[in-house]
This record gives C-alpha cells, structure tokens and sequence, in this order.
C-alpha cells in the first residue's frame, strides 16, 4: 500500500520558491491500476518520484507498505527500489553500454539473484524481445527499448510499477501495444501500477484516476469493475 | 561483488577506448620506473660481484707516502701469516709518456700503474691480441698500455714510449682495464713492471705517487685479517680498504642514483595520474545519466562506486602491465645500445622486484588520483531521470571529501617516499611536484582569463576559439598542464645545458690558461721559467706549493674513526695543497679577520677557505696544526677568505703568511697561456718533459673536451627523460582532445547547419589549438627560465644567459605539436555530415 500523507514539495526557482505539489493525501490499496493527469507543470512527474523515493518531498511522510520513506537515506532508498519499486520512463533510460539483455540483468545482479540470467531471459521472452539480446539500446527502436525497459522494470517482482509517461516518446501503435503488455503483467503478477499520462483514453483503462493541476488534486475518479465508472468529489474521498 | 565485477567488465567493453589513452601513460610512467630500477640494480649486482675484481684484491693498504721501514716490517709480518694468500704491491701516479723516437711529436698525460709479478690477485685480463695478461711480458722495460695512448701518440705495438728516464717497449693493449676505478681519468692508463719504477726516477721527492700494498686472504677471514691491519699499522696516512667496502660503496652509491632516478619516472606516472583525475571526473560526468539509472534500480553509492574502482583497478593494472612490456623493449634497447658503457657481465633481464614495484605503484597511482572524481558518484540524484534541470546544489562542508582528499595526499607521500627511499626528500620532492604544478595552474588559469578579456577580436574563428576555451567540460586546464610540464622540462633541460657548455668553453673563460704545469721542483723551477719564456715570449708565474694533512684542530687530533669526525672525513682526512704570499689575489677577499702585512711574522699564521669554516668549529682565532712531510706546524688562523673559483687560475683552500714554509718541501705549479693550436702545444708539452720528465702537463683544452663531452652523454640521458614526459604530455593531449570529440562533433554540426564552411570551422579549429599551445608553450618555457637561471646561479654558480633559440623554438614547437593533434583528432569531426550528428540520441 501506498500512503501519502500532507505531502508537499517546493523548489527553488530564482531568488524565489516554486510550490509543485501542496499537501497531498493520497492512498492508494495494493494491486490497483491508477492513472495519473493532468497538464504540463502539474506536479505529475514529481508526485511520482516522490513516491519511489527519487526526490525527498518538503513536508509530509510517505509510506510504503506501512513504512515511512522520508527519512531513509539515498543507500536505503536504493534498496526500497531494488526490492519493491519498479519505474518505467518516458525517455526509456535504458544503459547505452549495455545490451537489451545485460540491461535486464543489472536489477537482478543487484538484488544478487542466483539465477538471474534465467530470469532475464524470461523477461525478454515475455516482452517479445529474446531474439534481441545481444543488441545494444542504439540498435533498438524505440518501442523495443521501451520494452526492454518494462522487462527491466519487472525483473525484481516488485509490488509497485511507476510509469511516467511510457508511451510518450511512442507513436500510437507502440504506445498501446506497451500499455497492453504492462497491463497484462500488472494483471498477472498483481502488481500495483502507476501511470503519469496525457493520453485521457489511456487513463480511461485505469481502475482509478487522479487528475492533478498546478499541483493539487483536482479530482480521484474509482472505476470499480462491473461497476460503471462513478466520479467522487475530492473532498468525498478524502473524508 | 558479483554485480560489480560484472558491471565493471561491461563497462570496461564499451568504454576501454576513451580510457586508452590515460592509462598509456601510466605504462609509461611505470615503464620507465620499471626499466631504470632493472638497469641501475643489474649494473650494481655486476659491479658488486666483480668488487673483488675491480680492486684486485681482499684488501688494499693504501699510502701518498713511501712506506717507511717500521710500516713496512708491519706489513710483511701480518703478510707472512697464513692469513694471508697472496701480495702484490703497486705504485700508481699521473705522470708524462711521450715517444722515445725524437722524430715523434707529442706528450701525454698518462695514469702510470707499476705492478708486482704477482698482480692480478684475483681476476684475468686479456689483451687485444687475445694473450692472458701476465706479469713476464712487463719483463725487461715492457708496457701494456691503454687504447688511448697509441691513438692520441700516434704509436703501434712495438714502438717504444719514455716514461721519466726510462724508455719502455709497447708489448700490448688491454682490452679491460683490471684493478681500475670506474669514473674520471686524465689519461690513458700504462702498465709496467713494479721493479722499473725506481728506475724512472719520478718516485722521488714530490712525486705524486700512491703506493699501495694488495692482499688476498682466505674465505671468511677478511674481517680478522682487517683487525690485524689496523692494529699493526696505526699511522694515520695509511687508508686499508676491503672489496667488501667497496661493495658497500657501490650499493649506497646506485640505491641513491636508482631512487633519484625513479622518482623522474614517478614525475611521468603523476602526469599520467593528473590525466586520469581528469578523465575520470569527465567520465563521471558523461555517465551520470548510467548512475541514475542504476540508483533507481536499487544500487547503492558505494556499489556504484565499487564498479568504478574496480575499473580504475583493472585499467591501472592494464597499464602497468604495459609498461612492463615497454620496460622489457627499453632493457633490450640498453642491451644493444649501451652494453660499451656498462659493466662486462651485466645481466638485462628485469627484476621481480621492480615489476612487483611497478604494478602496485600503476594501481596505486591510478586509485589515488581517481578518488576524489569518484566520490561525486555519491552526489548524483536518481530524480535527473524525471527532471532534465540539474539544479547546482549549495555546496556544504563535505566531510567524506575532505577525509578523502587527506588520505590522498597522505597516500602520495607515502608512494614518494618509498621511492625516494627517504620520507624527507619524497615529501619535499612531492612538495615541489605540487607547487610547480600549482605554479602552472596559476599561470594558465591567468593567461586564459586575459585571454578571456580580448574578446573584441574581429575574427570569428578566434572568437569562438577563445570561448572554447572555457566551454563547459573543456579540458584547457589539463591540456595546459601536461603539455606545459613537458615543455617545461625539455626547454630547462636544453637552455641550462647551453648555460653550461657556454660556461665551459675556453673563449669565453677569458683569463684562464690553457695549461697547468704541476710536479715542478725547486731547482727545476728556474730552468722551466727560462724554457717556456724561450719558447713563447712570456715567462710563466710559477707558484710555490707545499703538500700538508690537518693533523689537529684547536689542539684535538684528528681521529677519522671518531664518530663526530666521521662526518667530516672527506675534508678532514685530504691532501691540502698550500701556498704562501702576502697579497690577495682578484679572485679573492676577506669575509672575517684581517690579511696579514707584507713584513714577516715570528708565529706561523694561516688563512682558510670560507668552505673550511666551521670545521670542527675551526674560525678566526682558531689553531691549526698541519702535517708536511711528517713535520708537524701549528698555525693560527687570522682571516677567512672567499674565494671565486670560477676566476681563479689557480686556488687554495689554505694560505699561509710567507718565511714560515720556505724550508719546507716545495713544489712549483702554474698556468699557462700555451699556444692555441693543438699542435704547438702538443710540441711545446714535448720540449718541456724532454727536459724535465718529472713535470707533468695538463691539457685543459683536453679536459675540457672530456667534460663537454660528459656533460652532452648527461643531457642527452636528461633531455630523453623529459622527452619521455613531453610524449606522456601529448598523450594526455590526445586523451583530453578524445574526451570532448563528442562535444565539438556537435558544436561543428551546428555551425555548419548554421553556414559556416568547413574552412570556417577547420580555422576555429586551428586558432583554438594555436591559442592552446601558445599558452602552454610560454607558461613552460617561462618556467623553464626560471628554473635554468635558478639552477644556474645558485647551483652551478655560473653566470646565465636567455637563450633565445632554446626558448622561441621551444615554444614554437609547442604550438606546432598541440596544433598537429587538434587538427588530426578533428578530421573525424570536419568529415561528418551534419544531419547525422544532430540526429544521433
């Protein structure tokens, strides 16, 4: 389970300071689909990062199956992660000295996983891509780079998959064939997933959608399944 | 450590090429460490087994003086011991050898040995012809001489060559030259029969022979052997030696050569160092983005970094393993090139030693100067995935930097002090490294910011040449750096050298003679004055000398085996050559105490040296007791002088006030302005020893050439060296230039998609490289100045000029070679078309 609780974030911008997200409570039940949108600048990409503890909020605790990651250092978070978060960028961020499948490797090797080799080579099947493997990021185009980063994302089982705009960088037809292929996983594995987007079809395919504007949430729609899609006042939910 | 030893060989796989260059110079660096240890240590074990060989014997008793009867009875009772093997005894000395035909022009200066019959002790020598040495063919008048002698006399085996009095047949020439110390030598060495030296009648008063007695013993009993000596032979003019001193002598003298040496090569491995810190930090910073990724996948900063260290490791050992292999080529290089100048017997192979050296000092070079530039792998956020805006944090007091940095610079003296073999000379070496390195920081960084200022240039491509200069991630700094310290290093080495061949050459010694006449005896004096005048016009001023040892000092005896003494032995335990008058010469003045009047004294009185002050605590005011000729004379020192050795013609380290030393034993010595031409000298030396066989003649023009020709071997081996750093300079260069290629691949795309021609960019190209080498050039030939006046004034103490040709084409040379591989690397970059470039990710 995912808590947020009072969660704020400021920068500084100039001699002055930049308000991108005021205090946010937000929970979110293991195994949940949710959607994250809104506009350019609304805190999106942050409300993310802070929840895989890439970036420490200004105010507020944040917890993660019941512990608060705010006070854990950058060596703890990278354990959190290692284990429990796995993160899928817009910009695939994939290891240019790498190949598709040593790419795959590295969380696993990380962990220590004795057969991680097995396991990689797995993932890379499940993502279409084993007869890929020895290719480098640069010999891959960008729906399969994003692939392999989805496979990379699921190579720990982690309970948690943040997506920050997966299928930005994407033309429509790999946009949805990705968002096909993380939703079957989620599906399968029960992971919970968290997708930051623009595309308003895609956040339709959520279980539950956040939308976010100049860094407040604007409105939480649960779609509860056999259930028609039932929109709630912010403040409802809150209660 | 799985995941790190992996990672590390992954990266290695993809990266190893922009790497290659930095750790070339670590090879380098480790290489010439490697090769100079392997050759000085391979010499010494030569030379330390051939000891007994060099001296000839176990033990060689040693005398200025005639061994007197009681010494002599001494000697023969411990020789009869059964201690004792063998004996032999020697008599050497510089004298004259000059063809017996008169029809033959020509005298030379030689180095006379007059050998025993049982001589060689230990050993074998052969002659050119290929016969053993042995002690018969000296037999009836018989010489063996040196190479030397038959060239320079224009003599053949068989001729006959007048030595004193005496005419010796030429037998044969030595190959090796047995029982001979290595180092200077006036003159080529002759070999006679011990029983014709007497003969010669150049043994007499004055003469400057060494007599010496050699014994061999039996294994293991030198030391008791010694002790005998010692206590039998108590006079303090006779100097016992054992080939196991000798032995030691070497060692001390080699392991002091060998760790100044390497620290040369440590100055390369450092160069090599600054250019992995950089490459490092530049490497860090384009890998950031890898790093973030590999936070947000669960490594931690310590896992991260492990990867990095274990590449520096594995690059460091590549390296140094290179420079093992560069090590090997350079000792066959020696083997084929210097095998003449090196001991017989040598062995070229490398030394497990040194190559153990060698690898942990590449490792540790490379860890060191990697530390810092890795800990910013801690200070890279996983969220510059998400936001592309790198917010430059305020910098606070980073301990882990601060404890890094300590343990960094304590690491460097511990690496230069074992290199130095002293902790002292590595800190200050280390010290004079960082501040000469800071130096040029300083006067880069100056340059560069003046530079900065001239930004009204109408030019364009020396406009934006300028502002590459301080592009964000431009390597001016190390290009400045490595290239500058190589610069620096050859111009010194070339502008002091010319100092010195300048200070040494005879046109521009004015005053000096070009003769000295030494060994003349009193009543020769007279006759020798009346011949030169005869012959050259000018009568020569010939000096009075006098031989004398300090025997005590303010009453205390010298003791040499004392300990406080000990320090002082070189001067304490020497020949003085003495002279008396009551005048100052030009050269020379009174810093303490007061010149004595020209009227005669009834207490002997003494002036000294400045370089004798405080010997002993021997002052104005002090006593002096000398021995001459077993007299023993106290004087009382009245004033202190310094001396200009450079203006002297002649120089004396100890004066005395004139009558008292007129009954003493008196030698005549004197310069002398001879003829210019070799040849009317060569017969004016001829007329003199004809005459005077005695006299010996040293030919300064001859002298001269030796040491010029010294001094050029000795630049040569420097100025490699500092070639050795100026091609690890250029490497670095290559590297730096390597490291932004991606950088101005781009930047030259852009400007040709903007209109600029390739001749546009290849000219920015070239100002930008020219400006570069210019910098570089005058910082390191600034530097070189300064150091060659330094050195020159203050070491050598000779007077310094610029050498305009030295410096100007040290710099030109510098803006030629940085220009050459600016425009080399950039081909690649003028090549490209632009669309590729901006597309590529």
């Amino acid at each position: 389970m995912i808590e947020l609780f009072d969660v704020s974030k400021q920068v500084p911008s100039g001699s002055e300071t930049l308000t991108i997200l005021h205090s946010l409570n937000l929970t979110i039940p293991d195994g949940q689909f949710v959607s994250i949108v809104g506009p350019s600048g609304s805190g999106k990409s942050t409300l993310l990062g802070l929840i895989a503890g890439l970036d420490a909020p200004t105010n507020g605790d944040i917890r993660i199956d019941g512990e608060s990651i705010v006070s854990m250092n950058e060596d703890e978070l990278a354990r959190l992660r290692g284990k429990k978060i796995g993160f899928v960028f817009q910009s695939f961020h994939l290891i240019p000295s790498l190949t598709a499948l040593e790419n795959i490797l590295v969380p696993l090797e990380i962990a220590g996983k004795a057969d991680a080799i097995v396991r990689a080579q797995q993932l890379l099947e499940d993502v279409d891509l084993e007869a890929r493997a020895t290719h480098y990021p640069s010999q891959l185009s960008g729906g399969e780079q994003q692939r392999v980063a989805i496979a990379r994302a699921f190579a720990n089982d982690p309970s948690i998959l943040l997506a920050d705009e997966p299928t930005g960088n994407l033309d429509s037809y790999n946009g949805r064939h990705i968002i096909d292929l993380m939703v079957e996983i989620h599906q399968r594995r029960g992971a919970t997933l968290l997708l930051v987007t623009h595309d308003h079809n895609l956040a339709e395919r959520a279980e539950r959608s956040i939308s976010l504007s100049d860094g407040r949430v604007v409105r939480d729609k649960v779609r509860i399944t056999s259930v028609p899609a039932e929109e709630t006042d912010v403040a409802e939910v809150l209660q | 450590m799985n995941f790190v030893m992996r990672m590390a060989r992954r990266e290695i796989r993809s990266s190893w090429k922009r790497l290659l260059f930095f750790f070339v110079c670590i090879g380098v660096g480790v290489g010439s460490i490697v090769a100079l240890r392997s050759t000085l240590q391979n010499a010494n074990s030569a030379l330390v087994s051939q000891a007994r060989l060099l001296l000839g014997a176990d033990v060689q008793i040693d005398s200025t003086r005639v061994l007197d009867e009681a010494t002599r009875a001494a000697i023969s009772q411990v020789a009869q011991s059964p201690l004792v093997t063998g004996r032999t005894d020697t008599v050497e000395m510089p004298t004259m050898a000059r063809p017996n035909d008169a029809s033959e022009e020509g005298a030379l200066l030689i180095e006379l040995k007059a050998v025993g019959p049982e001589f060689p002790l230990y050993g074998d020598f052969t002659l050119t012809d290929g016969r053993h040495f042995n002690s018969q063919i000296l037999e009836e008048h018989g010489a063996i001489v040196g190479q030397g002698l038959l060239d320079r006399l224009n003599l053949r085996v068989g001729n006959e060559v007048k030595i004193g009095n005496v005419v010796f047949q030429i037998r044969g020439v030595m190959n090796t030259d047995p029982g001979g110390s290595t180092g200077f030598r006036l003159g080529p060495r002759v070999f006679i029969a011990r029983s014709a030296i007497e003969d010669t009648g150049l043994t007499g008063f004055g003469s400057r022979a060494r007599y010496r007695v050699l014994l061999s013993t039996h294994e293991g009993s030198l030391d008791s052997l010694v002790t005998q000596l010692r206590s039998s032979l108590t006079n303090n003019l006779i100097n016992i030696r054992t080939y196991k001193q000798s032995e030691e002598n070497i060692n001390e003298q080699y392991t002091r050569s060998e760790n100044y040496l390497s620290l040369v090569g440590l100055v390369i491995l450092v160069l090599g160092g600054i250019g992995i810190a950089n490459v490092t930090r530049v490497f860090i910073e384009q890998k950031k983005k890898a790093i973030a990724v590999l936070k947000c996948l669960g490594a931690t900063s310590s896992k991260i970094t492990a990867v990095y260290i274990a590449q520096v490791i594995a690059l460091g050992l590549a390296g140094s393993v290179f420079g093992i292999l560069l090590a090997k080529l350079a000792l066959f290089g020696v083997e084929s090139y210097f095998a003449d100048s090196l001991p017989a017997n040598m062995n070229h192979a490398l030394r497990t030693g040194t190559v153990i050296q060698g690898l942990m000092l590449g490792v540790l070079i490379s860890l060191l100067f990697s530390a810092l530039p890795l800990l910013r792998i801690r200070h890279i956020r996983p969220n510059m995935l998400l936001r592309n805006d790198e917010t430059a944090r305020t910098r606070k007091f980073d301990l882990v930097r601060w404890m890094t940095a300590l343990l960094v610079i304590a690491g460097l003296v511990v690496v230069f002090s074992w290199q130095a073999g002293s902790l002292r000379i590595g800190a200050f070496f280390l010290g004079g490294v960082a501040i000469a390195g800071a130096l040029l920081q300083l006067a880069s960084l100056g340059l560069v910011w003046l530079v900065k200022r001239t930004r009204q240039v109408h030019s364009f491509a020396v406009r934006h040449a300028i502002n590459s200069l301080h592009r964000p991630g431009n390597q001016t700094r190390v290009i400045l750096m490595a290239v500058g310290l190589g610069a620096f290093l050859v111009i010194a080495v070339q502008s002091l050298q010319r100092n010195l061949l300048l200070e040494i050459d005879p046109a521009n010694r004015g005053n000096l003679p070009n003769m000295y006449l030494i060994d003349i005896q009193k009543d020769q004096k007279v006759g020798v004055e009346n011949l030169i005048e005869e012959a050259i016009g000018e009568r020569p001023e010939l000096i009075p000398t006098v031989r004398a040892r300090i025997a005590a000092i303010n009453g205390r005896e010298i003791d040499l085996g004392s300990g406080e003494m000990r320090g002082d032995r070189g001067r304490l335990g020497r020949e003085y050559i003495v002279t008396y008058r009551h005048l100052l010469e030009e050269n020379e003045t009174i810093i303490a105490g007061k010149m004595w009047e020209p009227t005669p004294a009834a207490d002997p009185e003494v002036s000294i040296a400045e370089d004798m002050r405080g010997l002993q605590g021997l002052d104005v005011g002090s006593t002096m007791t000398l021995d001459i000729v077993g007299r023993k004379l106290t004087a009382r020192v009245t004033s202190v002088r310094r001396v200009d050795w450079r203006r002297s013609r002649t120089g004396f380290m100890i004066l005395f006030r004139p009558n008292v030393l007129d009954d003493a034993p008196t030698m005549y010595v004197g310069g002398l302005d001879g003829p210019v031409d070799d040849q009317s000298r060569s017969r004016l030396q001829r007329l003199i020893v004809e005459q005077y066989p005695n006299v010996s003649i040293i030919d300064v023009a001859e002298v001269l050439q030796l040491v010029t020709r010294l001094l050029r071997s000795v630049s040569l081996a420097v100025t490699f060296i500092g070639g050795f750093v100026f091609f690890s300079g250029t490497l670095i260069l290559i590297g730096s230039i390597a490291m932004s290629k991606y950088q101005r691949t781009y930047e030259a795309a852009l400007l040709k998609t903007l209109g600029a021609t390739r001749r546009i960019v290849l000219t920015t190209v070239l100002a930008e490289y020219g400006l570069l080498g210019l910098i570089a050039g005058l910082i390191g030939s600034a530097a070189a100045v300064a150091l060659s006046y330094t050195m020159a004034r203050f070491v050598f103490e000779i007077p310094w000029e610029l050498a305009p040709l030295v410096v100007g084409g040290g710099i030109a040379g510098t803006v030629v070679l940085v220009v050459a591989v600016g425009v080399l690397a950039s081909v690649p970059v003028l090549r490209r078309k632009p669309l590729g470039v901006l597309r590529a990710p």
